[in-house]
């Protein structure tokens, strides 16, 4: 017998992820897409892993989602996407995301993962934290460089040498 | 002059009056009362006195009142009573309601008006009644284009969002209604819902002075939580814990303000910004988008609206509170219960009542509560303050503020903490005591 709240959260992460792609309004899209990053924050939290849902739901619901639905509204939908009504794509689609979903399915059915049980408590978010910065140090610090150049990356292409010229603030 | 009622008979008036009176007395009676009684039989009632407390026992308790406070006790220690009444919902809206009359009068004294004075006798102090129920008798209009489940949901979102981050505040020690092991981090997900609120409303209005407020409001609140995150990090490495009950109860020898001086600050500016109060109103610019992204909102939804963004603000305000000026920490100025009425009963002359349960709250809660509530009033007052002073900054200025100014200083901040921790000065097993 499953736990109901894992199935209310299934069918909510589920649904909203299907009404996030099919709906024909790219806000209400993007507000179903925040449904599904919240129903994953959800399962977290059934895993006792708050910390991690609760930083799913700061991130992902508080800042990507954000960032969708503002560049959704910034943007003209006329003009970045062409309507493709074409009933054959739309079956093959269905088709494929079934033969994909089906193949995972039965890759992690065959691993094992049913058979693990386990009394021990979740890992503490402390525990994580110290591992960051002793055992795994070079990944963090890679990380961080990587995040740091792409910051950067990101400022030099979004200047604007035009303004700057006429001595306009840029900022 | 005119008359208001022409018609006015003094007769009717107190005839109409005895007809509803007669009327609610009938429902009450044939409606009301076994409605009750049936609730109250599926309520899992408290046990009181060794004797289950059932609906009837309920009723008769209710006419003596020695026996009511043991079913009062019963009543606060329920989880309703805390996320309804003290440390939740009302006890906010109570602190929200004030804010806005304060504000007004304190803004008009400081620019030298009245500022609210007919209604009530004393100093306008009914205004906020009539303002609410000017409010409540509106009628509701909804743009023709507008997206209308968002337009409708987005102001009930709003007051939600909101006093989710109100039951994340500890007001005393024990009373908070969410005892999150992680609050701070809890903190910042519940504030990360108000940009997606305020947009979504300010699409849905299909207007354009909305929209504009909304982007603004996007722009800053989602830039602003940078610095308002890492300004708190410096508490966390002092602490050790992310738990607001924690961090608040850590101060008792000392606020964190004493030695953070420089995140109290970043996290005061960044407060303004996130509370879209002056000199930061860019969204709500009245001389230059109307209303900004509250133009569309009429009757109640802009009163829902306007209740959620003052319990934010008195959120954000405990929020400052418990982080860096400690909490309900203070002198014990509440003088204890007195002994003798526990023991003697209250003296009347010949007559000698004796109440059971009495102490209704301890004297940490009372002086706990006290010291948080002035605290609070003191930091909620000095975010009115600006308004009466500074001019609106441009939208330029404020993201040039936000990412190059205070996340700077919110590095050094952090950097601070550090140094104070490895120093051994602070921190588990420093040389200050905590």
């Amino acid at each position: 017998m499953a736990d109901p709240v894992f199935v209310v959260l299934a069918v909510v992460t589920v649904g909203s992820a299907i009404a996030a792609l099919e709906l024909r309004s790219l806000v209400y899209g993007s507000i179903a897409l925040m449904g599904t990053l919240g129903g994953i924050a959800g399962f977290f939290l059934l895993l006792d892993a708050t910390f991690v849902a609760l930083f799913q739901l700061a991130v992902y619901v508080g800042s990507i989602a954000v960032l969708i639905l503002f560049t959704v509204m910034l943007v003209k939908r006329e003009l970045i996407f062409k309507k493709i009504e074409d009933k054959r794509r739309k079956f093959a689609g269905v088709a494929l995301m079934l033969v994909t979903m089906v193949a995972l399915g039965a890759i992690f059915i065959d691993s094992g993962i049913k058979d693990i049980t386990t009394d021990e408590p979740p890992v503490d978010f402390r525990e994580i934290g110290s591992d960051f910065v002793t055992y795994y140090w070079p990944a963090l610090i890679l990380m961080g460089l990587i995040l740091a150049g792409s910051v950067t990356g990101a400022l030099v292409l979004a200047r604007r040498e035009d303004i700057e010229e006429n001595g306009q603030r840029t900022s | 002059m005119s008359v208001i009622a022409p018609d006015f008979r003094l007769s009717g008036f107190i005839r109409s009056i005895l007809d509803n009176a007669f009327w609610a007395l009938l429902l009450a009676n044939l409606v009301g009362i076994p409605a009750i009684m049936m609730v109250l039989f599926y309520i899992e009632m408290p046990v009181i006195n060794g004797e289950l407390l059932t609906p009837f026992l309920a009723f008769t308790w209710l006419a003596d009142p020695s026996r009511i406070l043991p079913i009062v006790h019963a009543f606060m220690a329920t989880d309703l009573f805390r996320v309804m009444a003290f440390p939740g919902f009302g006890f906010a809206a109570l602190i929200a309601a004030g804010t806005i009359f304060v504000e007004r009068k304190l803004l008009a004294k400081l620019q030298l008006r009245v500022g609210p004075f007919y209604c009530g006798k004393i100093e306008g102090i009914l205004q906020l009644m009539g303002d609410g129920l000017k409010l409540i008798s509106k009628e509701i209009i909804i743009p023709a284009k507008a997206d209308k489940p968002i337009f409708w949901v987005a102001p009930v979102i709003f007051v939600a969002t909101a006093a989710a981050f109100v039951a994340l505040i500890p007001v005393a020690p024990g009373w908070v209604v969410a005892d999150v092991d992680l609050g701070l981090i809890a903190v910042f997900a519940v504030i990360g819902f108000f940009p997606i609120i305020t947009i979504l409303s300010a699409w849905s209005a299909n207007s354009k002075f909305p929209f504009i407020g909304g982007i603004r409001a996007l722009f800053q609140m989602v830039s602003f939580e940078i610095p308002l995150i890492l300004s708190l990090l410096g508490v966390v490495i002092l602490t050790g814990t992310l738990n607001l009950s924690e961090i608040a109860a850590s101060q008792s020898v000392f606020p964190w303000i004493i030695f953070l001086p420089v995140g109290a600050v970043v996290f005061f500016t960044t407060m303004l910004a996130e509370l879209e109060r002056i000199p930061f109103d860019l969204p709500e610019a009245e001389s230059e988008i109307v209303a900004g992204w509250l133009t569309e909102f009429s009757g109640m939804m802009y009163g829902l609206v306007q209740l959620g963004t003052y319990l934010k603000l008195y959120a954000f305000a405990a929020l400052f509170v418990v982080l860096f000026l400690g909490g309900w920490h203070g002198p014990m100025v509440v003088p204890p219960f007195p002994e003798e009425i526990l023991t003697e009963g209250i003296v009347m002359g010949p007559v000698t009542a004796k109440i059971p349960g009495l102490p209704l709250f301890t004297q940490e809660m009372l002086n706990g509560t006290l010291w948080f509530v002035l605290k609070t009033v003191g930091v909620i007052f000095f975010i009115l303050l600006p308004r009466g002073v500074f001019p609106r900054i441009r939208i330029d200025m404020l993201l040039n503020l936000g990412w190059s100014k205070l996340i700077g200083l919110a590095f050094v901040n952090i950097f601070i903490a550090l140094g104070l921790l490895y120093a051994g000065v602070l921190g588990p097993g420093g040389m200050l005591p905590q």
